[in-house]
């Protein structure tokens, strides 16, 4: 019983891809459920990239060989695709190794443009992960801009209310900095309500969990900027992109300086190149970017609202067989919105005792622990009504999984609540 | 299985759960992957170790090893305690130990096994090793 959205042969080709699925862990078959943390890689992606590393690789854009000139044209049609993906102009994706490194470079790059100053206050909400807390956290130090928060109810819910009740407390932030969908509460967030509330800000989203299962249209969303890294979307590590509203970008001070991204480099003084090159500065990941092509080539032959409505599927048997288990307690605000992922609690067991045994007795993975974002869980402790661990277990999924890895997970929670009692 | 009789058993423990009023010691400890926390009290008679409780949340194991720690601690000089200590930590990195000396702890052993769960185990124990390896609390001068 998968979901029904993959036909048999579909659904043989998917396993076809990720071989991994095929492996047993513990004496019992891998059931995946891991995947807001990473993604498995796709067989069709790596090796394509191998096929790259081995038969066209070398660095790109200065030397006049034919090595160059092909990776060059490869890693210019990655930057193509990942623009298409997003509807963007290619000049205004840059790659980066991620959406943590994103949001430091953007914050960074804005306090150095003079686009962020003292005295400013920057909009995020409670549920960030740390990526897209910290950063602004700490500079906030070193640079007098104030951050403020869209506050959470005690489900971890960000609900429209909250955000009425911040733009009346802060007015007009010069930045609104918020995460496309909750890493902890799997909660997809109102972006074009926030980018309505907020007209004049700077909307920054962080399209971590987000892109890998939804399609963004950074048009007609109006967004300023959206960062996201590939490994959560079947990508290799250490590759993700930044978009930039070419108006902006060419305001923006760069984050990294060195070779490439300068136009003209004297004793005194240096001029930058053109987008996207000023903000891709040393050699870049070059595989990992080409990879990234592959990955959304690969994304849209299965099409990618096909993807779309297995994710909405998975997510909804997910939160209803959860919901069935009077033990568990799930947050998040449990409607439309709360997708891809879960966090819960069994009643009484610490979620590392759960994880473990889920892994041990059933080859199930999980996470266990804060998710990044730690003040979140005090807002959580507020709403629980069990002794609340500081930590939940999440479990998540991808176009790969199955209602029955789900069926295995409740047997594995019923078995969890048995043994600790 | 990680989770042996033994741990299972010393996970539910109460005794040594609470405040001690006019500790010697109070020493937090955190582990920074789960956000799991452990204060330890510890009551003092020259240099032995008196009584000990502890306050927190944590997994089965690190509840057990905190409790399997404290029984073994109470009537310990601070020598010794480290001593103990030492061994502990041998035993968890796959080095010699003294298993005499250990005695029940030894229960852990297994833990070793599984490298995400050592640092469960070792939470009360690093806690312990601040405290010992810290200045006494002055005795207020109120």
């Amino acid at each position: 019983m998968h979901s029904t959205e993959w036909s048999d042969e579909a659904f043989c080709r998917i396993i076809q891809e990720f071989p991994v699925l095929n492996r047993e862990v513990n004496g019992k078959r891998l059931v995946y459920l891991d995947n807001a943390a990473s993604t498995l890689k796709s067989r069709t992606v790596i090796s394509k990239m191998t096929d790259f590393y081995l038969n066209h690789y070398s660095n790109i854009h200065r030397a006049v060989h034919t090595l160059a000139s092909e990776a060059t044209s490869e890693y210019e049609m990655a930057r193509e695709k990942v623009a298409r993906f997003i509807n963007a102009q290619s000049e205004e994706v840059v790659f980066i190794s991620g959406t943590t490194m994103g949001i430091n470079a953007l914050v960074n790059s804005l306090v150095r443009s003079g686009m962020l100053r003292e005295g400013d206050t920057v909009l995020i909400s409670q549920v960030e992960h740390h990526a897209n807390l910290v950063p602004w956290i700490r500079l906030s130090k070193f640079f007098g801009f104030k951050v403020e928060y869209i506050e959470a109810d005690n489900t971890g819910t960000i609900t429209i209310d909250s955000i009425l009740t911040a733009k009346s407390r802060v007015n007009s932030p010069k930045v609104v900095s918020i995460t496309g969908q909750s890493n902890v509460t799997g909660q997809v967030m109102p972006i074009e309500f926030i980018r309505e509330t907020f007209k004049d800000a700077i909307l920054i989203i962080d399209g971590a969990q987000l892109i890998p299962h939804k399609k963004i249209d950074v048009k007609a969303l109006d967004v300023d900027f959206l960062v996201f890294s590939g490994h959560k979307m079947i990508a290799p590590t250490g590759i993700g992109a930044l978009y930039g509203k070419s108006t902006l970008l060419e305001r923006l001070e760069p984050f990294l300086y060195g070779g490439e991204m300068i136009d003209k480099v004297t004793f005194e003084d240096v001029t930058f190149n053109v987008l996207p090159y000023k903000f891709e500065a040393g050699t870049q990941d070059i595989g990992g970017a080409v990879a990234l092509g592959y990955t959304i080539d690969y994304l849209e032959s299965l099409g990618f609202e096909n993807i779309q409505r297995c994710i909405e599927e998975l997510s909804k048997y997910l939160l209803e067989e959860l919901s069935k288990l009077d033990f568990v307690e799930i947050y998040g605000p449990r409607d439309e919105t709360h997708q891809s992922l879960v966090s819960f609690n069994v009643d009484g067991v610490h979620p590392h005792d759960v994880s473990q045994v889920l892994d041990e007795d059933f080859g199930i993975a999980t996470r266990s622990g804060h998710h990044c974002a730690q003040p979140l869980m005090s807002v959580l402790a507020k709403g629980s009504r069990i002794d609340f661990p500081n930590s939940t277990v999440r479990a998540s999924v991808y176009f790969y999984n199955t209602k029955e890895d789900i069926d295995i997970l409740v047997e594995g929670l019923k078995y969890v609540k048995r043994w600790f009692g | 299985m990680i989770y042996s009789e033994f741990i299972m058993d010393y996970s539910k423990l109460k005794k040594f759960h609470g405040k001690i009023e006019n500790a010697h010691r109070i020493e937090e400890g955190k582990n920074l992957s789960c956000g799991d926390e452990v204060t330890l009290y510890f009551l003092f008679d020259g240099d032995k170790i008196s009584d000990v409780k502890f306050e927190g949340h944590g997994c089965a194991i690190s509840q057990a090893s905190t409790n399997a720690m404290i029984e073994q601690l109470i009537g310990k000089t601070k020598e010794e305690a480290l001593e103990i200590l030492k061994n502990v930590e041998n035993m968890m990195f796959g080095r010699d130990f003294d298993d005499q000396l250990l005695g029940p702890i030894t229960n852990f052993y297994d833990v070793k096994n599984y490298p995400m769960r050592v640092k469960c185990f070792l939470l009360p124990w690093k806690t312990l090793e601040l405290a010992l390896n810290g200045e006494e609390k002055k005795p207020s001068k109120e």
